[in-house]
């Protein structure tokens, strides 16, 4: 009976608890925080020093990439990409394209060209020249990047566009948009695991189009 | 300090108040917790998790917790009170919950997140989530496909408190937004509600007749708003949700909804599960606390392989 007596009366003082207030505080906190997390900053910092170094030094001509992804999907991821530990994702190939422009989408913000590595007039990429850029390829692909070290999700996501507005701005927005088809193009980039039948979509993280 | 004490005093009062009354269980016990299972997506959340819990010997204790945060605390509570030996947690808000899942790591009882994040991590063992973001921007591109990458649109939001409606948004802006010709004339958050939907859209619609398109992010918005749309006459309007519920299945077979993004929810559940019992048997925690589960478009072309959240290969 006592014990009860004195469960009952400690379960009433949880009920009025001021929990409202604890939360509130703890909201403010972290609203503080994720106003300061600056997306076009961190990846700034990482760029020249990281990103582009790591990209240079794990991509390999899409060729041997795409021969490898045919027979062996996780060979090639593993040997060619990278994909988080956990869930589900695709894996994210780095690559290098050195081809020619065999078509090309202009009109569509989502602009592209189809690129033929090999020679047989057949497109084997397709390279995304923005302003429009699709996912989250370039940050996706590298290894030295975490979800978990970011606080959720928006400043996840925040992050990868980030690396899309930054080519865009500083590489594809230079780029020519007219009578692409036939020119020669150098790409550096990454590109998610294609749907089976589809084109792998590159983004490039250093591009030339001419000659 | 003083806080912590108190909560610590009231979860061991709970203890002893439930389990006088409650007798001993043979099998160990999950608790499962989501929101309301009136909406279908938290409902195959519950029954994919409840049914993994049972094939490993579980006993299940299924609670929902309606998106009230002091509900949920309360639920917490139960399950230490009954000696869950894992939670299975759908939370009520991504800062409010922090507590209610510290509570129960304190407690000794190992928390396993679905569907939604919380701003904390260490505190839950795994965060296994739908990338709310990439679903998000496939559902934007089949809009603006479908738009022919001009039109006015309005958009409906989720619940302001669950991230889930600020990472779709954004996912769905990222993508919509680079198209200049694409108007959006009205935003209005409809709560995930089916009902608040409809009504928001029958306003919207008073006050912007000349509409194309509606992106909801969710299903049951998505089914409030096609169901205005109609009642209003428009049915050339272009709507697209995002969970990939069976009614929105069955409306886009029957040329009403166009599009959205299914969330694995049953597989989310089951490997939520699969983690709490590796986890209760060695010890053993997943490589990354916070996990990702890729979506994946739904249209015509593949709305007949969909069934309960899950797409027959």
């Amino acid at each position: 009976m006592h014990i009860r007596a004195v469960a009952m009366i400690l379960l009433a003082a949880a009920f009025a608890l001021p929990g409202c207030k604890f939360v509130k505080t703890a909201d403010q906190a972290r609203n503080a925080a994720a106003n300061a997390f600056d997306p076009d900053k961190a990846v700034a910092d990482i760029w020249d020093s990281k990103v582009v170094p790591y990209l240079e030094t794990r991509g390999a001509p899409i060729k041997d990439v795409l021969a490898l992804a045919a027979i062996d999907v996780d060979g090639a991821g593993q040997k060619y990409g990278y994909k988080a530990k956990q869930g589900n994702a695709p894996w994210t190939f780095i690559a290098k394209v050195d081809g020619v422009v065999v078509a090309e989408e202009t009109k569509s913000r989502a602009a592209y060209v189809d690129v033929d590595v090999d020679g047989d007039a057949k497109a084997d990429v397709r390279v995304s020249i923005g302003p429009a850029i699709r996912g989250t390829a370039l940050r996706d692909s590298l290894d030295f990047i975490d979800f978990n070290s970011f606080k959720n999700q928006i400043e996840w996501a925040q992050f990868g566009k980030s690396f899309n507005t930054r080519v865009n701005d500083t590489l594809l927005s230079k780029l020519p948009r007219e009578n692409l088809t036939g020119k020669k193009v150098q790409a550096l980039g990454a590109y998610p695991l294609p749907a089976s039948g589809q084109l792998p979509q590159l983004v490039p993280a250093t591009i030339t189009i001419g000659g | 300090m003083k806080l912590t004490r108190r909560l610590t005093l009231a979860a061991f009062a709970a203890t002893l108040a439930l389990g006088t009354a409650m007798p001993a269980f043979a099998a160990d016990l999950i608790a499962i917790i989501t929101p309301s299972h009136d909406n279908p997506f938290f409902k195959a959340e519950a029954v994919g998790a409840e049914a993994k819990a049972k094939e490993l010997g579980y006993e299940a204790l299924v609670l929902v917790h309606d998106d009230d945060a002091n509900k949920q605390s309360q639920l917490i509570d139960t399950a230490i009170g009954r000696g869950a030996k894992a939670i299975i947690l759908d939370n009520a808000g991504a800062d409010a919950s922090v507590a209610a899942v510290q509570k129960a790591k304190d407690a000794g009882i190992p928390s396993f997140l679905i569907d939604r994040e919380i701003n904390a991590s260490g505190v839950a063992v795994s965060q296994i989530v739908s990338n709310n973001y990439q679903g998000a921007q496939l559902g934007a591109e089949e809009f603006v496909k479908l738009m022919g990458e001009k039109g006015n649109y309005v958009e409906l939001v989720g619940k302001e408190s669950d991230t889930n409606a600020g990472i779709r948004s954004k996912g769905y802006h990222d993508v919509i937004d680079e198209y200049p010709d694409l108007k959006m004339v009205a935003q209005q958050s409809a709560n995930w509600s089916q009902t608040e939907a409809y009504s928001k859209m029958e306003t919207i619609l008073q006050a912007n007749p000349d509409i194309q398109g509606v992106i909801a992010g969710n299903d049951t918005m998505a089914m409030g708003a096609i169901a205005a749309l109609q009642a209003a006459g428009k049915k050339d309007v272009i709507v697209v949700g995002f969970d990939g519920s069976n009614d929105v299945r069955d409306s886009i077979k029957s040329g009403g909804i166009k599009a959205t993004v299914l969330q694995p929810a049953y597989a989310q559940a089951q490997m939520a599960v699969q983690q709490a019992h590796d986890y209760i048997t060695s010890g053993k925690k997943p490589a990354e606390e916070k996990q990702l589960m890729d979506c994946v478009l739904i249209n015509a072309d593949n709305a007949g392989k969909l069934e309960t959240f899950a797409l027959a290969q």
